[in-house]
């Protein structure tokens, strides 16, 4: 029997325990479920649960540690010990919903240790093959080298300044239009509009969020980057690239008005009415209350918000590619073709690749790099976030 | 020795100013009527205590005098509202201007996440009533002491308001109000959310604003109503059922409602 259909027939043996469970429970109390202690729906749930889980856990450590063949026949013989001794022990004074309640809570425990071991997993991982390009190739360089010339045959040079500077510059860029505009979408939705415009204008600005990075990238390459070239950057003799730090930059200010504006717009909605109150009462107008009370009861909040809309800023992939192109180079015009830390490491890893060469381990030191100035920020903006809670509640 | 009291009190009354001369008024929410016909004369440098039953209209009428409502869509509001002789609903009476000059406190102490002095420093700088710094500090001074806060919080001016006790924060917020240098303070239950220490401190501060301003009171306590006013009005579903001297009111109501309700009986 494959696993497969094994996995069936414990699920069908844990249903039928459900109903032996419950029915059994019933017919101890003598038909009266008020002498139980615990209602048959929890006796049911006990003796499924009791037959499902530990044959489930068993068939997948088999499946994981690629054991022996008999060990899934076991699994459903574990599954059918596990309904006998469940059902042997239901009595009407058996406190079966405390058990229920006692193995959900452990489920839900085991999920969220699951996330944990994902994220120290993930570091670990990029730690490793870090620590083995290092060994390679000198961490100074790494981290202060100005050229960025990779080639598999050797002598690259692999220092990582000029996708840092491109990295931060877009994001900077993208923060410069998202900023301002988020925040003050923000503000007019939270402040001026009146709930039936709110109710149009917000989701339609959410709409933003849910398109794919990837067809912002096209936007970026198709719409936007010929046309910051053939009206900006050609007359006024800045360069003649369609891929630039200025197109990418403000495509990925577009994608992060939605993050900006609906997390203000939650935050500014978090200041009390009170506060308004009291400033409308003694003659402040809407604009004077929403500059001087509002605001600055909302400031950690929405600095909170920003740099959530850095870390993402940081890390995005796909508008870079099409947007700014994949020149690695150090420049202060923003019309120029730079490129970023994530798209080296895409650029790095695709192709045929030789796990044991700097030039493809340097992609883990370049996401190590990303992962502890994204995991910074967000450290930052959780911190922030949670101070300004405190004030009101 | 009570009635001798009484007695000076009402002569003492009828010699002040109106302030407010309301004539008429009736507000609606959407639908509901929630003030009926309601023709009212506050005095100037006196305290009126609006009572009654909760949801009876009587902190709806308060936020009329400030033209609190507008902020509310869907209120409206008929009839007039004289302040010294100007109708405040006339098209040309700007309410941000109206309300530095009628003040409000409210049920919840509710400071700005700012500064002690910043607080009070709100209004005098929106409204630009100092100069200078040196102004600006003696407005806050004066404010301070006139809330009875100065000496509790005079070496700490630069914490936040919020850090404070729940009397402070009130307090504070009194000086706020104070700050702006308005006519009438009109307060919306300010003691309810007060331990009744806070509240007394709270009281006595309304006797001595009596000096300056004209205070309007909304409460829940007639015991509170009685202690600190002068004039009490009755609303009652709406309707302003009897509007007198508050020793009148609570001695020998005239109409029955009223004596239900300071009796206990109905509320």
């Amino acid at each position: 029997m494959s696993p497969f259909w094994i996995t069936i027939a414990i699920l069908a043996l844990a249903a039928l325990g459900y109903l032996l469970g419950r029915s059994r429970s019933v017919r101890l109390a003598g038909g009266d479920t008020r002498a139980l202690h615990s209602r048959p729906t929890y006796h049911g749930w006990h003796v499924a649960l009791f037959t499902a889980l530990p044959a489930l856990v068993l068939l997948a450590l088999a499946r994981l540690l690629q054991a022996p063949g008999w060990l899934a026949p076991a699994a459903l013989a574990l599954g059918v010990a596990g309904l006998a001794v469940a059902l042997s022990r239901t009595a009407p004074q058996f406190r079966a919903r405390n058990v229920v309640e006692q193995v959900v809570r452990g489920i839900l425990i085991v999920c969220s240790l699951i996330a944990i071991a994902t994220t120290v997993a993930i570091v670990l991982s990029l730690v490793f093959e870090s620590l083995r390009f290092f060994r390679m190739y000198p961490w100074q360089d790494f981290f202060f080298g100005t050229e960025w010339t990779p080639s598999f045959g050797g002598g690259s040079e692999l220092g990582m300044l000029p996708l840092l500077w491109g990295t931060l510059y877009i994001s900077l860029i993208a923060l410069l239009v998202a900023v301002p505009v988020g925040l003050y979408a923000a503000i007019y939705m939270s402040e001026y509009a009146t709930p039936r415009v709110r109710s149009v204008v917000k989701p339609a600005i959410e709409v933003l969020a849910g398109i794919p990075t990837i067809v912002y990238g096209l936007f970026a390459l198709v719409t936007v980057g010929p046309l910051l070239r053939d009206w900006i950057a050609q007359p006024l003799g800045l360069g003649s690239s369609g891929s630039s730090v200025m197109t990418a930059g403000l495509v990925m200010g577009m994608m992060l008005i939605p993050f900006v504006s609906s997390l203000s717009d939650d935050i500014i909605n978090a200041v009390p009415q009170s506060l308004r109150d009291g400033s409308l009462a003694m003659g402040s107008t809407h604009s004077e209350t929403i500059r001087q009370v509002v605001l600055p009861a909302a400031l950690p909040g929405i600095v909170g918000a920003v740099l959530l809309a850095a870390s993402r800023a940081i890390g995005e992939t796909m508008i870079v590619v099409l947007g700014a192109g994949a020149m690695a180079r150090i420049s202060p015009n923003p019309f120029e073709a730079m490129t970023t830390i994530t798209v080296k490491i895409v650029g790095q890893l695709t192709g045929d690749n030789d796990f044991a060469s700097p030039e493809t381990l340097v992609a883990f030191a370049l996401g190590l790099t990303l992962f502890v100035m994204t995991l910074g920020l967000n450290v930052l903006a959780l911190y922030i976030v949670r101070k300004y809670r405190e004030q009101y509640e | 020795m009570d009635d001798v009291r009484m007695v000076e009190r009402v002569v003492d009354t009828d010699a002040r100013d109106i302030k407010f001369q309301c004539k008429d008024v009736q507000v609606f929410y959407g639908e509901k009527h929630a003030i009926k016909d309601v023709s009212v004369d506050l005095l100037d440098k006196t305290v009126t205590a609006f009572i009654g039953p909760s949801g009876c209209g009587k902190s709806t009428f308060l936020r009329c005098l400030n033209r609190m409502n507008d902020t509310i869509g869907i209120a409206r509001v008929q009839g007039r509202m004289l302040l010294d002789g100007e109708d405040i609903y006339d098209r040309r009476v700007d309410p941000v201007q109206l309300r530095a000059r009628v003040g409000m406190v409210f049920q919840k102490p509710n400071p700005f996440p700012k500064s002690i002095y910043d607080n009070v420093a709100y209004g005098p700088r929106i409204h630009g009533l100092a100069r200078n710094r040196a102004e600006l500090d003696e407005i806050v001074e004066k404010a301070l002491r006139g809330a009875a806060l100065w000496n509790e919080v005079k070496d700490r001016l630069g914490e936040t308001g919020t850090g404070l006790s729940g009397g402070q924060q009130q307090r504070l917020c009194i000086a706020r109000a104070v700050a702006t240098a308005p006519e009438v303070l009109l307060m919306d239950e300010p003691c309810s959310a007060l331990d009744p220490i806070a509240t007394a401190q709270v009281e006595e501060l309304i006797d001595e604003l009596r000096a300056t301003f004209s205070v309007v009171i909304v409460t829940h306590s007639m015991q509170q109503a009685a202690r600190v006013s002068q004039k009490t009005a009755f609303f009652h579903l709406g309707n302003l059922v009897e509007y007198g001297d508050t020793d009148d009111i609570f001695t020998r109501p005239r109409d029955p409602r009223t004596e239900s309700y300071i009796s206990g009986r109905i509320g």
